[in-house]
């Protein structure tokens, strides 16, 4: 025997579709912005993560927002006091000057890392083609060019041309394979950001912390004003077995910076980026409410249209529950095959995001297919309750009585 | 000498008034009516005497304005779910209109029916399909069907659980010569070899003899009764 509201489903083919394609589309929308929001995000907290350290040194005044930080802020010399300070627990320290530029027309937060502890922010990924600066010459021009300075901090006045001097090329970025992919550049390509012309001579796998890596002096003497004495922020690797907590508050104590875990990266971004997930959110309750909106309306329509079905039904001794029953069943259904339409529409959407705008990431996770699913089944239940309610007060007579 | 258990249905004083304001109709005026267990009997009756009426407010479909209702030995009050377990357990409905449902299969209208009743389809619905002759159509949605086969599907489904009382609103109404005989043959037999009690309305002299008790009805009221 067909169930009956499946047999109304089918009866009503194209309202009932319509009905379900508003579920999925609503779905799908939960789902896929969902997953874009928390993906893109997520995927820059899960590259923190990749970086081989364990604290992050950051200047007092940001109270150890990681998220946004970029610039000048630390003086390079913290290096060599933790270094010399607390070579009981600490087995390196890192600066990192941070950047932002735009490439493939997206902003990214370029990493200014000397080479020899790129392979700390890079998860010692192998380099097609190679390092910047690797035998030190634009470093030691650099070193040159700040001893000829007339006095100890003073600003240098050099030029791009100087910089990308081929014999101590300082204009060499490393960037990663996402980037690449997307901006469909190659090994020996130059590109212009920030005005300058630069030379990508690597390009290493994504999940390394950045996706674009550039010399430290470099990235110091364009952006930081010509001031190279400071760094954004350093990154802190401690001898294995050192407790993170004491030894944070130790070096915090003798920096007077803050020196927090690099897993904290992560709440920073979502803290720093809340308004978005609330926007987010916010879309897709509305979204979701039109969709329950929708069917209540389309199964209102239907109790109304079949006042005879449901005065027969009850003629033949229906209980209320029976009818009950039978309502929020066909939205049940309608609901199961808008959802599952959803999902599938999700994955697609979350394909069609990679194939177009491949920097961003789509992270579909059973968490939010379970919520989708959830919110609908809930929401489908609650839209059915009043249009349920009608069919058990339908006036039998008059239903069977009318023409 | 006669006992209450002997009726399966008595109503007493039944008032039903039909449509608001100016356009209300005062249909039934203080009827009295009792049924015997296995009786068969007929309403007969003018349009607009209140037949129909009186077979809704009898099967529990709505209420009287005023009067009591017994069926099966049991007070009917105004609770609901009494009316619907009523309805499930004793009642068995044959309308006018057919009223099938749109959506199913002949052979899903019954399941549907006897689904309501917590049963499902046995050996006695395949030979109330085959006695109608509509196992050709079972299969078949009512819009597939002609008026008269929607009938007899109608008929089965009333039938099929086997209910005490049988009320049939002209259920030959829409038959011809040939399938309105085999529908009154077919309400004698369940009516002597089931003991199931049949209440028809009907405007036809030859359906109504086969009854067991003609009930002339006008205005409201009943007029008389042949045996």
């Amino acid at each position: 025997m067909r169930a009956l509201p499946l047999a109304n489903i089918l009866q009503h083919k194209l309202r009932s579709l319509l009905t379900a394609a508003g579920i999925a589309v609503s779905v799908c929308m939960l789902i896929t912005l969902s997953s874009l929001a928390r993906g893109s995000l997520f995927e820059i907290a899960d590259r923190w993560e990749s970086i081989d350290a364990d604290l992050m040194l950051l200047p007092r005044g940001l109270r150890g927002d990681s998220a946004t930080v970029a610039g000048s802020q630390l003086p390079d010399g913290l290096a060599d006091v933790i270094t010399a300070r607390h070579s009981d627990i600490v087995e390196y320290v890192v600066p990192v000057f941070l950047w932002q530029l735009q490439l493939a027309g997206q902003d990214h937060m370029a990493a200014g890392v000397d080479a020899g502890h790129w392979y700390v922010l890079s998860g010692r990924a192998k380099v097609n083609g190679r390092l910047y600066d690797p035998d030190g010459r634009f470093a030691r021009w650099l070193d040159e060019q700040i001893l000829a300075a007339p006095d100890e901090g003073a600003l240098l006045d050099i030029s791009a041309d100087q910089l990308g001097d081929p014999d101590h090329n300082g204009l060499e970025l490393v960037i990663d394979s996402r980037l690449a992919g997307a901006g469909r550049y190659r090994l020996g390509q130059t590109v212009n950001t920030a005005g300058y012309d630069w030379t990508i001579v690597g390009i290493v796998p994504a999940g390394g912390m950045t996706r674009i890596y550039m010399p430290r002096r470099t990235a110091q003497y364009l952006a930081g004003s010509g001031n190279i004495t400071r760094s954004t922020l350093m990154f802190i690797k401690l001898i294995p077995g050192v407790d993170r907590g004491p030894a944070a508050r130790q070096i915090a104590e003798s920096t007077r910076a803050d020196a927090v875990p690099v897993a904290d990266h992560r709440d920073k971004l979502t803290s720093k980026f809340r308004m978005m997930f609330v926007y987010v959110d916010t879309v897709n309750v509305i979204a979701m409410g039109i969709a329950f909106l929708f069917i209540m309306v389309m199964l209102y329509a239907m109790v109304l249209q079949r006042t005879r079905d449901i005065a027969i039904l009850k003629a033949n001794g229906a209980s209320n529950a029976f009818l009950l029953r039978q309502v929020m069943a066909e939205s049940m259904i309608i609901t199961a095959i808008g959802t599952a339409g959803g999902i599938v529409g999700s994955f697609l959407a979350a394909w069609a995001i990679q194939v177009f705008r491949p920097l961003l990431t789509v992270q579909i996770t059973i968490r939010w297919i379970v919520i989708a699913v959830a919110i609908a089944t809930v929401g489908a239940a609650a839209s059915a309750l009043y249009p349920a309610w009608r069919a058990t007060r339908v006036d039998m007579v008059e239903a069977l009585t009318l023409e | 000498m006669t006992h209450a258990d002997d009726y399966i249905l008595t109503a007493a004083g039944l008032d039903k008034s039909l449509g608001r304001g100016r356009a209300r109709v005062h249909v039934l005026r203080g009827l009295d009516l009792t049924v015997r267990r296995g009786e068969f009997l007929a309403v007969m009756g003018p349009s607009g005497c209140g037949k129909s009426t009186l077979l809704h407010v009898l099967g529990l479909m709505t209420p009287p304005d005023a009067g009591a209702i017994s069926v099966n030995g049991q007070v009917v009050t105004n609770d609901d779910r009494q009316r619907d377990i009523l309805r499930r357990k004793i009642f068995g409905f044959v309308f006018q209109r057919f009223n099938l449902l749109g959506a199913l299969s002949a052979a899903d209208n019954v399941s549907i029916s006897l689904r309501v009743r917590g049963a499902k389809p046995d050996g006695y619905v395949s030979e109330l399909f085959e006695t109608m002759g509509v196992s050709d159509v079972a299969a078949r949605k009512p819009s597939e069907m002609s008026i008269g086969q929607q009938q007899r599907v109608a008929v089965v489904r009333a039938l099929a659980h086997r209910p005490a009382l049988v009320l049939a609103d002209e259920p030959t109404g829409n038959l011809d010569s040939a399938n309105s005989r085999a529908l009154l043959q077919l309400f004698k037999q369940i009516n002597r070899n089931n003991g199931q009690t049949i209440v028809m309305i009907t405007h036809s002299p030859e359906a109504a003899s086969s009854a067991d008790r003609v009930m002339r009805m006008q205005d409201g009221q009943i007029l008389g009764q042949d045996f």
